[in-house]
């Protein structure tokens, strides 16, 4: 083999090991389900796989509560990267000032993010129990309510308390990318646009946010596909009840492939969830302008 | 469980019960440097360390080692289906009766009637002629040796009772209509006391279908394959259960009520009345005092007079098909079903013994703690209902079965619809099941003292 060739080999060698992996750890369970979800795919009933074209889509389409957890996942999605988004911003710019004792609440506020699911699950479960729960009771205190409101048995307030707990959840990783890009706009723009005149808000809406652009935009792209992936809150808070009403696509998914054990299924919904969010992604940054975002 | 270990610690200090069967007790060291696998799907300290102290002394006597694994009974379904399709199923493994069907038919647990053989004397009546013989109908064969034997009761707070000059007998039949009024005076929402432990989440639409089959005869299809459960009678026992849920006898919450809540609602003083297997017993008997909970039996059907309770084992031991050494494994299993072993393990987790040794304890007489359980399979009038059927019903059991009944509640379908829904569901499966096994026998209510 000659020295070029071998130059020309190297850098493929370099990664082989890595895209090998990659194909190992991702490929084949993509591929894999893809193929599932044309299959009659019953982990109880393994001897009995068979293809059965396009029956898992149409069982989708057709299940009666396929609309009610369309509608879920985009109320869930929608209003939790909105909520993070705002309040992240606004933890963000409060941050990007100097005060006293910033480093000890900096460290308090990004705590939720450093939190397991799991827990977080639990927290809201228990503070939110229509019994029990501390919210209940703070809001009666407070003469709010009279009764205490039933948040988990109730639909509607059922995937608030999710929302409430995803968005929760979700505020630091907001304001973390925020905060530092807010800290890579230069000072001499500011001081510029001091000479110029301008405001607070023009500053704001002229300056930092086209600056910080392209950082929202990653940043809200990526919370949204995870926050539309993501399950486990639905799962530990809920369970996707009552009657559905605070199931999502995802956590459907999981109840499909780990309490009816229809792979088939389950593989169905990854697909739809797989083309949905790569769809969302194209669009989202088209629309964007992510290629020209940061231009002044 | 201070109350409980006491009375452990009292067995193992006099060691009169059993001592004379313990030495004469020799067990084999032929498969010595064996080990084995045991999984427990419902850990926690107690069973935990029961298992581990058991299996140190299974190796000593016999030089098998046993390695215990567990997983939380949430998460035991699917830990189970995972490792049963892949092959790696443990050598031993506590099963729950509602999985058998699948089990069963994915050839994962093997029969096992052949190993029991004429130490089928040593068990209880109600294991031979009910347990087993239900198992055998349904399945064809023997695949589970129970762990234990759980009749079910109605917990009710006595001291609520007394406040309110209400006055139970638990050695007297009642009815469902006569529970349906307890749990009604026992209401004050104003007070924060609901009647009814209203059990809205999975597992929530069993106790609606015994209550059910109250009309049909304590059978779930007929003995063409078709679902009785859709009667008229039936939809009106099912608008009268809800109704409980519905007229605010129970907390709203409940509609997503599991069986932990129940238990600590009951015992947190919210709810009144709490329908649960003999297994709760043990908890309330450490947590709460004497005189403030009694457990009364299982109402009798206004419509015949029998009173359908779905006694049987919580769990139950199986053997899996991928163990290696199944003589070995059939050792274990024997040893952790001695009177003995059985007698500490019942007291402990609340269950009655399966060996008749072993349920001649005091602990487990009529006016003891478990009375009201035991005078329930004492009574001529007590059957266990048929199950929901042969075919594998794990994933209605997990989804569609309380989701319909959530729907209902929650106004989004009329009372027929959800019922017609879960019978055409259930209905399906067993046409697909019949199809496949033609000679099935079809299931009926057993009776425990015939």
């Amino acid at each position: 083999m000659s020295l070029a060739t071998k130059r020309k080999l190297q850098p493929y060698l370099y990664i082989a090991p890595i895209m090998i992996l990659l194909l190992l750890m991702f490929g084949y369970p993509l591929i894999k389900s893809i193929v599932m979800s044309f299959q009659d795919y019953k982990l109880t009933k393994l001897n009995k796989i068979h293809w059965n074209n396009f029956k898992n889509y149409k069982n989708m389409i057709s299940d009666k509560n396929f609309w009610l957890l369309v509608k879920n996942s985009l109320v869930y999605v929608i209003t939790s990267v909105i909520g993070q988004f705002l309040l992240g911003l606004g933890l963000a710019l409060a941050l990007n000032k100097r005060f006293r004792g910033r480093g000890v609440y900096q460290s308090i506020v990004f705590l939720p993010w450093a939190f397991s699911s799991f827990v977080v699950g639990l927290l809201f479960r228990w503070s939110f129990n229509g019994e029990y729960g501390v919210i209940n009771d703070l809001l009666k205190k407070m003469g709010v309510i009279e009764k205490g409101i039933s948040w988990l048995g109730t639909p509607g307030y059922s995937l608030a308390v999710i929302i409430f707990a995803m968005i929760w959840i979700g505020i630091p990783f907001f304001a973390i990318n925020i905060l530092a890009a807010l800290q890579s706009v230069p000072a001499e723009i500011y001081e510029a646009a001091d000479v110029d005149g301008c405001g607070t808000f023009r500053k704001f809406f002229s300056l930092t946010l086209p600056f910080i652009k392209p950082t929202i935009i990653m940043t809200i792209l990526l919370r949204t596909i995870w926050i539309f992936n993501s399950f486990d809150l639905v799962v530990i808070i809920t369970e996707g009840g009552p009657a559905n009403y605070s199931q999502t696509l995802p956590s459907y998914m999981y109840s499909q492939a780990f309490s009816s054990y229809d792979f088939g299924m389950a593989g169905a919904l990854g697909v739809l969830l797989m083309v949905v969010l790569s769809v969302y992604a194209v669009i989202f940054l088209k629309v964007t302008n992510y290629d020209k975002a940061g231009d002044f | 469980m201070k109350k409980r270990l006491m009375f452990v610690a009292a067995l193992a200090l006099t060691g009169t019960l059993f001592a004379g069967n313990t030495l004469a007790e020799e067990w084999t060291r032929e498969f010595e440097g064996e080990s084995l696998t045991f999984l427990d799907v419902a850990p926690n300290d107690v069973r935990t360390s029961y298992y581990e102290e058991l299996f140190e002394k299974f190796y000593e006597d016999t030089g098998i080692e046993v390695e215990y694994q567990s997983v939380p009974w949430d998460d035991a379904a699917d830990k189970i289906t995972v490792l049963g399709a892949s092959g790696n199923l443990p050598d031993i493994l506590t099963t729950w009766s509602g999985w058998l069907g699948q089990f069963t038919e994915s050839e994962w647990v093997v029969p096992l009637s052949d190993y029991i053989g004429d130490s089928i004397d040593e068990y209880t009546d109600v294991i031979t002629d009910c347990y087993w013989k239900s198992e055998k109908t349904r399945y064809g064969d023997i695949y589970t040796v129970p762990d234990g034997w759980m009749v079910k009761g109605i917990y009710v707070r006595k001291d609520w009772c007394e406040e309110l000059g209400i006055e139970l007998d638990p050695t007297q039949d009642w009815t469902w209509d006569d529970y349906f009024d307890l749990v009604e005076k026992l209401t004050d929402a104003e007070k924060g006391r609901y009647g009814a432990t209203y059990r809205g989440a999975r597992g929530g639409f069993d106790i609606i279908l015994t209550y059910m089959q109250g009309f049909t005869e304590g059978a779930t299809f007929d003995q063409d394959g078709k679902i009785l459960i859709n009667s008229e009678e039936c939809q009106e026992a099912f608008k009268k259960w809800t109704d409980m849920y519905l007229n605010g006898y129970a907390p709203e919450d409940s509609i997503n009520w599991g069986f932990a809540e129940m238990v600590d609602n009951f015992k947190g003083g919210l709810t009144g009345t709490l329908i649960n297997d003999s297994e709760v017993a043990a908890t309330l008997i450490d947590a709460m005092e004497d005189d403030q909970w009694m457990v009364m039996p299982f109402p009798v059907s206004a419509k015949d007079g029998i009173c359908y309770n779905t006694m049987g084992a919580p769990y139950a031991y199986s053997m899996s098909s991928f163990c290696e050494n199944k003589d070995a494994a059939w050792l274990l299993l024997q040893y952790m079903t001695t009177a003995e072993n059985q007698a500490d393990y019942c007291v402990l987790t609340g269950q009655i013994p399966i060996k008749k040794e072993a349920s001649d304890l005091d602990y487990y007489s009529e006016d003891g703690y478990y009375g009201a359980f035991l005078h329930q399979m004492n009574q001529e009038n007590v059957a266990i209902p048929a199950t929901y059927g042969p075919f594998d019903y794990t994933d209605l059991h997990q989804g569609l079965l309380h989701e319909e009944v959530q729907s209902y509640l929650l106004g989004d379908e009329s009372a027929e619809d959800a019922l017609n829904n879960i019978c055409t569901a259930l209905q399906e499966r067993m046409d697909e099941y019949l199809a496949e096994n033609p000679d099935t026998e079809i299931e009926t209510a057993l009776f425990v003292s015939k």
